[in-house]
């Protein structure tokens, strides 16, 4: 279970997940910045002693790949892989840290997070916005650190001076034209303890050997699943991640593994590593442990059914093509990550693990673009209201009761004839909510306000006001258009037909009534009808189309559907 | 001429692509079975979109019909037999279609979700205990284990759950339920308060729960309505 962190949270990383070998994805951005993020490995006396443990776009990853640099994925805008076992001795901490390049400050980046995910599954995150920072330009998010275990630690404290300043601090000095800033110890490895500028280490002053050390256990581990690659390179399939997570045990073999599965792998998935948000379980792990045999036989090489050439002069006739399903092309539903070949794996986990359920974090969970799942014990336990028969699944202990139609029901139900009846979920566990198949998107509301036409209303917390406002109008179906609005804090979740549009409110923003979804609660509505427009649009019809004119200070929105309901 | 040869281009992003399995998707929605003679393959009645070379369609065929007498009244299996040399095209309004390379695994259908497998496939229709809802509308329930490939539809994206990893059960909503490991422990469960109403339908609030090892796959989409059937 993932657990948010506050600033100063500490915990050990034996406590989240059993594993070694993590995921950190860092989130963070800003209207116009341009946000480098970085890993500092810091040795006893937290200073960097050894640069070539500064792991940042130009050196993607530390000699022994303890610490790789991944780059954005999955939402995340910077990611890492960190194999905890395989860090050298010397290394006692790792620092996380983002620093603004060029002008801007840390006031001005949106909210965003560091989070650690093992063996597919978030196990932490820390969120912090750019509302806790001033003038800073660097920030130095989280940590690793070694005190008798690995442990992590949510920092969230910001530096003024940039990325400079951060190096300073840790013992560095920014050479302007070097590439590698602190390159002398690398350079005479030898003379590391000496090097003037830098604290030697006061354990053991780590010198070359020590780093070596580890190099002989993990030999030059494939970079290869996180590249694209061609179709079957010896690569494992990533056990690791994803994997029900390994005790700790004799580590090397999980990721110099080609003696492990060697290149019978059809094609494993391409890019397993880190995909967390939708996909998180690569074919492997025995997870569903049902069939007991159900495991995909990666070096299997199902024979095809038949494997006589197709006689009707196909070009490239079934059964002759070697690799047997490298890359389906299949299943691009834009907008998530997907494993490149998972569907060549033969069997029931490799064919599904791409609509895996999404790893448990966040009280809100958006699983794929169609469904919502929302953790009820998270984020304060309190109850969720959601539309009746927009529960698909749920597993816990949850308790549904209606939700007496007193509410908004009554009046949208009786001016459209069409009711809104809510149910009540309240309890432990998690409901997954979707309908129809339309797209739904989670608002989150801090303190602001959002009105929300009362049709596209899929789910919302208890916690926050809500208010049914009415909209009259000529025209309008049923004489009046039903809006729900939402303040306070916790989270909207609105259902669109199709990809909505977001428009900022200008002096001449119109929508129609049939398909807005919903406005910032700060901007006005006016209804203006458009008669002339549209008097001979066809017969029968009388010429009256509703629209709506938004006016508001800029910074606020509307929200259109490609659907007129 | 000319004018074909531009549209040619401008469609050129939709052409079939080399064959490389026995089962691809066609893009999200439409399915490409690669037929071979002596590899039949089960498909539902009305899904066949396009084919290519030389298939043969054998609708209500023996096997089937006695496989699903018991469920059935009268009206005629509704899966038909493909059989033949060539490229299958199968559809089912337009619900995203899944392909599963079954090796050795055990699953079980909606009936309504399942478009095709392969002939060779163990196969059986069965009843879930206790859901009314299957046995009256001529729904079916296939269980399919073996080794060989399988298509589902889903109507959008489905999720896989995990249903080993919660202490408790996992309840779904029948409906949008499209397939589920055989292993599980299922049963149907009325509503829960004498005032709650969950799920569709007209004041029959059911939900099916699952409870053992083993995976449920859920549609986002209540909508269960058998649309090839509708179609007669």
């Amino acid at each position: 279970m993932a657990r948010e962190f506050q600033r100063g949270h500490k915990a050990k990383i034996s406590d989240l997940t059993a594993g070694t070998d993590l995921y950190v994805g860092v989130q963070i951005a800003g209207a116009g910045l341009s946000i480098d993020i970085s890993c500092f490995g810091l040795d006893a006396s937290e200073q960097l002693s050894d640069d070539r443990y500064f792991v940042f776009y130009n050196q993607p990853k530390s000699p022994e790949e303890s610490i790789q640099q991944l780059g954005a994925q999955a939402g995340d805008t910077e990611s890492f892989r960190v194999t905890l076992d395989r860090v050298p001795a010397h290394i006692h901490k790792l620092t996380f840290a983002a620093s603004i390049d060029g002008a801007g400050q840390m006031s001005q980046i949106g909210p965003g997070y560091i989070r650690v995910v093992a063996g597919g599954e978030e196990v932490v995150r820390y969120s912090f916005t750019g509302a806790e920072f001033s003038t800073e330009r660097a920030l130095m998010i989280g940590d690793f650190y070694l005190k008798d275990v690995w442990r992590f630690a949510a920092v969230g404290q910001g530096f003024d001076g940039g990325l400079a300043a951060l190096l300073e601090n840790f013992g560095g000095e920014v050479a302007e034209e070097e590439p590698q800033p602190e390159a002398q110890p690398t350079a005479h490895p030898q003379s590391a303890a000496a090097a003037p500028g830098f604290a030697p280490p006061p354990q053991a002053t780590a010198p070359a050997p020590a780093f070596g050390a580890p190099a002989p256990q993990a030999p030059p581990a494939p970079q290869a699943p996180y590249a694209p690659q061609p179709p079957a390179p010896p690569a494992p399939p990533q056990p690791s991640f994803g994997a029900s997570v390994p005790a700790p045990a004799p580590h090397q073999p999980v990721h110099s593994a080609p003696t492990m599965v060697g290149p019978l792998v059809p094609a494993p998935p391409a890019a397993p590593y880190g995909r967390p948000p939708h996909a998180p379980q690569p074919p492997g792990p025995p997870s569903y442990g049902q069939v007991p045999n159900q495991q995909p036989s990666y070096g299997g090489q199902v024979p095809p059914p038949g494997p006589v050439p197709a006689p009707h002069g196909q070009p490239a006739p079934y059964g002759q093509q070697p690799p047997y399903g490298q890359q389906p092309p299949y299943g691009q539903q834009p907008g998530y990550p997907q494993p490149a070949g998972a569907a060549a794996a033969p069997g029931l986990t490799a064919a599904l693990s791409r609509y895996k359920e999404a790893p448990t974090g966040a009280r809100w969970t958006p699983q794929n673009h169609q469904l919502m799942r929302v953790d009820l014990a998270s984020g304060g336990g309190q109850p969720v209201l959601a539309r009746q028969g927009s529960m698909v699944l749920y597993q816990g202990k949850v308790d549904f009761s209606y939700k007496g139609a007193g509410f908004a029901g009554r009046i949208v139900g009786n001016a459209t004839g069409q009711e809104m009846q809510l149910m009540r979920c309240t309890g432990r566990g998690q409901v997954f909510l979707a309908e129809n198949g339309a797209h739904l998107h989670a608002i989150e509301l801090q303190g602001d306000g959002i009105c929300v036409s009362a049709e596209s209303v899929l789910a919302f917390d208890e916690s926050l006001q809500h208010e049914v406002r009415r909209i009259e109008g000529h025209g309008i179906p049923g004489g009046a258009l039903f809006t729900m609005l939402f303040q306070g804090t916790g989270t909207v979740v609105v259902k669109t037909h199709g990809t909505p549009v977001v428009l900022p409110v200008t002096p001449t923003t119109f929508a129609d009534s049939n398909a807005i979804v919903a406005w910032s609660a700060a901007s006005q509505v006016i209804i203006s009808s458009q008669v002339r427009l549209r008097r001979n649009a066809y017969p029968g019809h009388s010429g009256e189309t509703v629209n709506l004119q938004f006016r508001g200070a800029p910074g606020n929105f509307i929200v259109v559907q490609p659907y007129e309901v | 001429m000319n004018a074909m040869n531009a549209m040619n281009q401008q469609l050129a992003g939709y052409a079939p692509t080399p064959v490389t399995a026995r089962m691809e998707n066609h893009g999200p929605a439409m399915l490409k079975v690669a037929m071979q003679s002596g590899y039949d393959l089960f498909a539902r009645t009305g899904s066949m979109v396009a084919y290519e070379g030389f298939v043969q369609y054998e609708p209500n065929p023996p096997a089937v019909r006695q496989m699903a007498s018991q469920w059935l009244t009268g009206e005629g299996a509704p899966l038909m037999k493909c059989t033949g040399d060539g490229l299958l095209y199968l559809a089912d309004y337009g619900a995203d279609v899944v392909v599963i390379n079954l090796n050795n695994d055990a699953l079980s259908v909606n009936g309504t979700n399942l478009l095709a497998f392969d002939a060779q496939l163990q196969w059986g229709v069965e009843r879930v205990k206790g859901m009314a809802k299957f046995a009256g509308q001529g729904l079916f329930n296939v269980q399919i284990s073996g080794t060989g490939w399988v298509a589902i539809t889903s109507r959008g994206t489905p999720i896989v759950v995990d249903c080993g990893r919660g202490e408790d059960e996992t309840y779904v909503d029948p409906d949008a339920l499209v397939a589920w490991s055989p292993n599980l422990k299922v049963k149907g469960k009325r509503s829960f308060k004498a005032s709650s109403m969950i799920g569709r339908g007209s004041g029959e609030a059911y939900q099916m729960a699952f409870s053992g090892q083993g995976i449920v796959v859920v549609q986002p989409s209540e909508d269960s309505t058998d649309r090839l059937r509708a179609r007669g």
